[in-house]
């Protein structure tokens, strides 16, 4: 009965305007399913066995996309309570807090997400490196790559400062101070960025246009370009092996839908694989995505409704806490910084984003792409592995082993200081 | 496998993905919900249109003006009733008049009693339910009409 | 149907329950919120009293939802009546809490006035705890009780207001304890330790009762003495304390009728046309003197007379009899006063009808001197490292060892640099400020009369 009461909507003018093309009915259209269907359009019809094991990425990139998503929806609704404003910020936060329904977890939410985006951004770059996908040919999606790392981290800190208070306040003080030590223009940028000498009204708004719609087109569209690569470059990145044919994955679909690349001969973007090697995006890849999107999901959920967001006292820009921190994923910079201001905070961290960028120019041997931690890269491996612990280790120590005056304690054993009476 | 095993696993596998799809198609849609009550406010930042006014008796006998919410408060004796002041035409303030009221903006008057004598005023002017409080203060609630010949008697 | 993907079901179906619970459980908290039951609460009683069922259908009416009131002149907003839903209704009163009237609430509207401005706490907040500010990074957690009075000073003076005498004794023991001898307070006091501006907003009245009873307990190498005074009287001064919170409240508060303080005081002024005669900043009539300094050459108790009756206390005098009533006095004194900044005077009065002694000793306690040399000249006070006995030297024998314009040079000049006993030791922490253009010339001949007087009779110094 539905069916006939669809079929009869479908039939009306406005239904066809809406719905133009029907379900596939022969071959042809169902070999154009590929282009005519949004969802599967930026997703190729087949993609390598490979990519179905979880183990070949660990759903990284995905789930960072995936937090990206969950950021914008719970930003945009945050949006209608939050005004850029000293005067108004703080107070708005407290009103999300106690008056507004859901306020508490859907701020929770966008907080939780941020850092995670964070963590598992670097930790996708860190498997992107460990598998040698920036390899020819994806050399300049690696470098897209790079940029949307350090445009996660640029959306993490402008979205540090708006809730004004002591921590955001801060945090964005001792940030931009940081970067206020590049030669040449790092005072001028430092000015621009805060719209004047120190963080205050200019900073909040400026901050807030950066956060909500400027860095995110810019990632948006990273994002996508990242995507399309993928797919130009030949899906995710693997060893030239075929994986031996353990799983029942069934070679020909189990419903009448033939992707175009089934039926078509002649060259394709993947030249050289054999039939056997590839299985069909839907449903296998597909299905794989929604439930990671829904573990993800969960995971927030659970973070958000457990844990709150902190919110201290209204930013007081006579009395900083002691020490002020810089947001965590800046604590390694900070402890640099602590030895020495230009080496550390200028020096180190730009040969760093050089080399990162610079990678794929020069490693340019094609050994080890697609295996996890390959023998045949040993070299490469033991330099970046030891700049990612050290990075871990002097961002661990930022975080817990720097207690008042930055001076060392332990984690367990916090010193304090009597604070001055403001 | 056999086709009796086959079934039960056909079965087994419809039941768990319709579990799994109702309460996906639950969790999508609560959540819908949730996001349009987040929009909904709970607090408004505009004068309460419920508001205490002082005591009875610092009222003057005849016509007082709030200007806070545009209403005349009018005292006879020891009778009390609350007119709004918003014309009904286009929203401005009416002014009292000799026999009622008038609307400076585009002309409407009306009587002593609310309603349209002239003027492109649609409806009469509104009364307000007025009560007095516990603590002998005048309450008029600017959401409650009632009619004009309803008086508060103190 | 895709065997191969059948493995997955169970995922499927696990994750959509999970994320579906979890909404629940989300929802649920934030829906489950204290103050709604305290509302209905408030609605089951009120139905219960209902004489009528046209009552208790008004009373069912009743809606739940969070209560605010807005304070834009304040920058506040109290959400108390969320909770404490019949403060206002006096047929609540003796329940228990939140639901009990809050006594003579009239006095001060609470669509005027709120909550936090004279309980602090945190306004915003819906939930017992962080309402009452008793959480961390809210630094002003609602007032203990007896510590109410000091909310009072935030717009009236400690000493216009009966129903709050704890405040009066707090700020009487405040004078005695000579604070602004080593305190700023207004702008107005010593440079030794740290203005008092804020102190009651940024101390606990804990921290500030123990400082006063043991200031090297709470502030590691403090030169302040423990103040010498009963435990009550501490209560008090840690009350009136409290009410340094450095908050300037709007001109609509301070220019109520019942709070004749310098702002109402120049509104009158305005009002009265007094610049006809009088100059202010060198603009103005000439008939009468100029009023800036006006302070420094008459006590309080003078220009206030001069007020309610020019010609009594001037002779000769042609200012008009404005018969102004005791309130713009008050606060046509209080602007006179402000006007050369020694508004100290305002709340230490030197009245004009005593002997030189009496307005010496009056003088000793204005400027705070006590804080050093304690009450009367005693002496005792600890100043490590100093060669005067490592103490603060007592004033009783001063007279024997200087002359009155020695005396005077003395207090002028100051001494920063105080001789030490062992030069290898820090410098002694307490010095004898300089008081030049600080005290008025009178003053400081009534105090040298004070110090006179403090040498005891028949005795001679032994040095």
């Amino acid at each position: 009965m539905l069916n006939s009461l669809w079929n009869s909507f479908r039939a009306t003018r406005v239904g066809r305007s809406v719905f133009r093309v029907g379900l596939p009915q022969s071959n042809l259209e169902r070999a154009q399913v590929a282009i005519s269907s949004f969802f599967l359009h930026f997703q190729p019809a087949k993609v390598n066995r490979r990519s179905l094991k979880f183990g070949t990425t660990l759903g990284l990139g995905l789930i960072s996309l995936y937090l990206f998503l969950i950021l914008i929806a719970t930003g945009v609704l945050l949006m209608f309570y939050y005004v850029p404003a000293t005067d108004y910020a703080y107070q708005n936060m407290k009103d999300l807090e106690f008056v507004v329904t859901a306020g508490q977890v859907l701020r929770n939410m966008h907080r939780w997400a941020a850092h995670l985006m964070v963590l598992f951004v670097a930790l996708h770059m860190c498997r992107a490196f460990y598998t040698a996908a920036y390899k020819p040919p994806r050399e300049f999606n690696w470098v897209v790559g790079v940029g949307l790392f350090l445009l996660t981290l640029s959306l993490s800190f402008t979205g540090y400062l708006l809730p004004w208070d002591q921590l955001a306040y801060w945090a964005i003080t001792v940030g931009t101070s940081i970067a206020g030590y590049a030669p040449l223009v790092g005072q001028k940028l430092k000015f621009l960025f805060l719209g004047g000498h120190v963080v205050g009204e200019s900073a909040l708004i400026r901050f807030y246009v950066l956060h909500v719609i400027v860095l995110p087109l810019v990632a948006i569209m990273l994002i996508a370009l990242h995507l399309w690569r993928v797919r130009k470059d030949g899906g995710l990145a693997h060893p030239a092996e075929a994986l031996p044919l353990k799983e029942d994955v069934s070679q020909l679909p189990g419903t009448k839908t033939y992707g175009l690349m089934e039926l078509a001969r002649g060259t394709t973007p993947a030249v050289g694989i054999k039939p056997e090697d590839e299985v069909f995006t839907w449903p296998n890849v597909v299905f794989r995505e929604i439930l990671l999107l829904m573990a993800t999901i969960a995971v927030v959920l659970i973070l958000a409704i457990f844990w709150n967001a902190p919110l201290e006292e209204i930013a007081n820009p006579v009395h900083p806490p002691n020490p002020a921190k810089a947001p965590w994923y800046f604590l390694g910079l900070q402890e640099l910084v602590a030895y020495s201001a230009f080496w550390g905070g200028v020096v180190v961290p730009g040969l760093l984003v050089t080399a990162l960028i610079a990678l794929p120019y020069l490693d340019r041997r094609p050994k080890g792409v697609g295996v996890w931690f390959s023998g045949e890269r040993k070299v490469a491996l033991t330099i970046f592995s030891v700049c990612l612990s050290a990075a871990v280790i002097l961002t661990v120590i930022g975080t817990a082993f720097r207690g008042p005056n930055w001076s060392f304690q332990l984690p367990w054993k916090p010193i304090h200081v009597e604070e001055p009476s403001h | 496998m056999t086709p009796a095993q086959n079934d039960k696993l056909q079965r087994r596998a419809f039941l768990t993905l319709t579990l799994g799809w109702c309460s996906a198609a639950f969790a999508c849609l609560a959540s819908v919900a949730a996001a349009g009550r987040f929009l909904v406010p709970n607090v408004l930042y505009e004068p309460d249109r419920r508001f205490k006014a002082l005591k009875p008796e610092d009222y003057t006998e005849g016509p007082t003006f709030m200007p806070n919410l545009r209403v005349f408060l009018f005292r006879k004796g020891n009778t009390f009733r609350a007119a709004s002041a918003v014309c009904t035409h286009l929203g401005c303030t009416v002014n009292l008049a000799a026999g009622g009221f008038h609307c400076p903006c585009h002309g409407s008057v009306f009587d002593t009693s609310g309603a349209v004598v002239s003027g492109p005023a649609p409806n009469g002017l509104a009364w307000f339910q007025i009560t007095l409080s516990r603590d002998g203060h005048l309450v008029i609630d600017t959401a409650q009409f009632v009619k004009s010949d309803k008086y508060l008697v103190v | 149907m895709d065997t191969s993907l059948r493995k997955f079901y169970p995922w499927f179906t696990l994750l959509g329950l999970l994320i579906g619970g979890l909404v629940v459980v989300a929802f649920y908290k934030d829906q489950h919120r204290e103050w709604k039951d305290w509302q209905r609460q408030y609605i089951k009683d009120e139905q219960a009293r209902a004489a009528t069922p046209e009552q208790r259908a008004d009373a069912a009416r009743i809606p739940v939802e969070v209560r605010q009131i807005v304070l834009s002149e304040l920058d506040r907003v109290d959400r108390c009546t969320s909770c404490h839903v019949s403060v206002e209704d006096p047929s609540y009163a003796g329940f228990p809490l939140p639901r009990s009237y809050h006594p003579n609430h009239d006095r001060h509207p609470f669509n005027k006035f709120g909550c936090t401005i004279c309980h602090q706490g945190q306004g915003r907040a819906t939930t017992r705890q962080a309402a009452h500010g008793r959480v961390e990074h809210w630094n002003q957690p609602m007032l203990d009780l007896k510590y109410i009075q000091s909310a009072c000073a935030k717009c009236h003076l400690p000493g216009d207001v009966p129903e709050a005498p704890q405040l009066a004794r707090g700020r009487a023991v405040f004078e005695e304890s000579g604070c602004i001898g080593c305190h700023k307070l207004h702008g107005v006091g010593g440079v030794v330790g740290p203005e008092l501006e804020r102190v009651g907003a940024s101390r606990s009245p804990e921290w500030l009762l123990t400082h006063f009873k043991n200031p090297a307990a709470v502030t590691p190498g403090s030169a302040m003495p423990p103040l010498k005074a009963t435990d009550a009287d501490l209560e008090a001064l840690t009350l009136y304390v409290l009410s340094f919170t450095g908050e300037s409240l709007s001109a609509y508060y301070v220019s109520m009728k019942t709070i004749p303080g310098p702002l109402a005081g120049r509104r009158l002024f305005a009002e009265k046309g007094c610049i006809g005669c009088h100059s202010v900043a060198g603009k103005g009539g000439n008939v009468g003197p100029a009023l800036d300094e006006v302070a420094k050459r008459h006590d309080v108790e003078w220009i206030s007379a001069h007020f309610r009756n020019p010609a009594a206390v001037s002779p000769g005098s042609v200012m008009p009899q404005f018969n102004f009533n005791e309130q713009e006095v008050r606060a046509l004194t209080e602007f006179l006063l402000s006007l050369s900044d020694t508004n100290i005077v305002g709340f230490m009065k030197i009245p004009s009808l005593m002997t030189a002694v009496e307005r010496g000793k009056a003088v000793y306690k204005k400027y705070g001197c006590a804080g050093c040399h304690a009450a009367d000249g005693q002496g005792g006070v600890p100043n490590p490292n100093a060669k005067t006995a490592q103490q603060v030297p007592g004033l009783k024998m001063v007279s024997e060892g200087y002359t009155k314009d020695e005396l005077k040079k003395r207090i002028m000049d100051g001494q920063k640099e105080i001789p030490v006993m062992d030069p290898k030791k820090p410098a002694a922490p307490l010095y004898m400020p300089a008081w030049r253009g600080k005290i008025a010339e009178g003053e400081l001949n009534d105090l040298m009369e004070y110090l006179v007087s403090l040498a005891p009779k028949g005795e001679k110094a032994d040095f």
